[in-house]
């Protein structure tokens, strides 16, 4: 027994010093990924540390058989990552739901939320992805603040196509999120 | 700010601590993952019982005049642990006449009484002799209470796991003997008999007179296993731990003298010439 399926091993029989060498040798690249999905540093420490007590707590989720620790750590930080982006997603989604019910109460803009979120780099990039009908009826509606019917009115369609459309876009968003965990690092 | 760490980019500084420190706080260091189910020395000794008359009702009446270990045949060595179990039973009735004597002297009249008979005769008589120590235990066995046998004094517990330890070694030697494939314990028998076995260790190397002062970080890997920081010889280590990874079945093997380092596969970082005299002290603990 050799390479990763020692260290494996080791992490399972609750070697500290076998966590601290898995760190030291494959940190920067989990940092690395996780940066390079959220496009945000403090998150991206976020997710390295998820990632390692993860590793540390439920060592027997990685299987050397399957493929070498240094892509499954990498592949563990996107996924994180990516969960870190959709829940940002909702969260914004929501806050712009409990606008729409407060409309006379003035505070910063869907816009404003979006782009101060960790997530604003990872999603725009995932919009560019979408078809144009349905990343229109998106920008009106989260970043341009507009109501659904607002939003099928600027856009020259139906309230319930607009709604139909954004529903798609929402689905798609995340299937394109999903599959940046299978580019390559 | 940045700190480097290792190779490749620098990582945020303060990271490497904050993320070593939120992983112990999620598994302290030591501990196995999946942890096995805890047992009692006593429930370890009844199922290495059973594990070993669950082999020896497969051995053909050949099997059983095969020579197993020193002059004993398979028979023999039944007849052996048959010995052993009636020296436990004075043994915790406080019988003080079994307390020193040899382990392998005291039961050689066990082992050669079974000449003559038949197989199923020495394994039931073993079976009963075994069931009775453990009925002797449940009765009236104080699990801290201290047990003198074989010149070894320790408490009822360990020396139960002792026993489960001796009866896995024996059934290794009879498997080995007849050309069976070797089965390991239990994992929640293997983790107290690596437990005992670890926490023992700087007292073989003590006995074996290694003085030199040593830390190993023993790592025992696979079900049963776990990781030690053991200071071994006397006074403080002037050196940085000698880290020692071996499965933790080929461990026991070593301890139980039927193994030699150089027969294991182990990874060693540190001094590798302390690692091997405290692996070759290992076997001081075996009884055979």
């Amino acid at each position: 027994m050799g390479g990763d399926a020692l260290l494996a091993a080791r992490l399972g029989a609750g070697d500290d010093h076998a966590l601290t060498e898995v760190f030291d040798r494959l940190a920067t690249a989990v940092y690395d990924g996780a940066v390079r999905v959220l496009g945000d540093q403090s998150a991206a420490q976020d997710v390295v540390q998820d990632v390692f007590v993860e590793l540390w707590s439920r060592p027997g989720r990685y299987d050397p058989a399957a493929g070498p620790l240094r892509a499954y750590l990498v592949m563990r930080a996107r996924h994180r990552a990516v969960d870190l982006i959709r829940s940002e997603l909702r969260r914004v989604a929501r806050q712009e739901h409990s606008y729409r019910l407060a409309l006379q109460e003035p505070g910063p803009s869907p816009h404003e939320e979006v782009m101060v979120s960790e997530a604003a780099i990872a999603v725009r990039a995932a919009l560019g992805m979408l078809p144009e009908s349905q990343r229109r009826i998106v920008e009106l509606a989260y970043f341009g603040g507009l109501t659904c019917r607002e939003a099928a009115k600027a856009a020259g369609i139906p309230e319930g196509t607009a709604k139909s459309r954004l529903r798609l876009a929402l689905a798609r968003l995340e299937t394109v999120l999903d599959r940046q965990l299978l580019e390559p690092s | 700010m940045t700190a480097a760490t290792g190779r490749g980019p620098a990582l945020p500084a303060g990271l490497r601590e904050r993320v070593l420190a939120a992983s112990l706080r999620s598994r302290a260091a030591g501990r196995p993952f999946p942890p096995a189910p805890q047992i009692t020395g006593a429930e370890a000794f009844r199922r290495a019982a059973d594990a070993f008359h669950g082999m020896l009702l497969t051995l053909s009446a050949a099997d059983w005049a095969t020579p197993a270990l020193r002059d004993l045949d398979v028979q023999g060595l039944v007849g052996h642990l048959t010995g052993v179990e009636e020296d436990m039973h004075l043994a915790l009735a406080r019988d003080v006449r079994v307390a020193t004597v040899s382990h392998v002297e005291s039961t050689q009249p066990a082992a050669d009484r079974q000449a003559g008979r038949t197989a199923a005769q020495t394994r039931a008589e073993w079976r009963r002799a075994a069931g009775r120590t453990i009925d002797l235990v449940r009765v009236s066995g104080d699990p801290s209470a201290e047990i003198a046998v074989h010149g070894m004094r320790m408490p009822l517990e360990l020396l139960l796991v002792a026993r489960a330890f001796e009866l896995w070694v024996h059934d290794s030697d009879i498997r080995r003997a007849v050309g069976l494939p070797p089965a390991a314990p239990d994992a929640s028998t293997l983790s107290l008999m690596t437990s005992s076995v670890a926490g023992m260790l700087p007292l073989a190397a003590a006995l074996t007179g290694v003085s030199e002062p040593t830390s190993v970080h023993l790592v025992l890997t696979g079900p049963g296993g776990g990781t030690w920081d053991l200071l071994i010889g006397d006074g403080s280590p002037d050196a940085p731990a000698t880290t020692i990874v071996v499965d933790a079945v080929g461990f026991c093997q070593l301890v139980g003298n039927r193994a030699a380092p150089d027969e294991l596969d182990l990874y060693i970082t540190g001094d590798s010439g302390r690692a091997a005299r405290v692996l070759a002290a290992a076997s001081a603990l075996a009884l055979d």
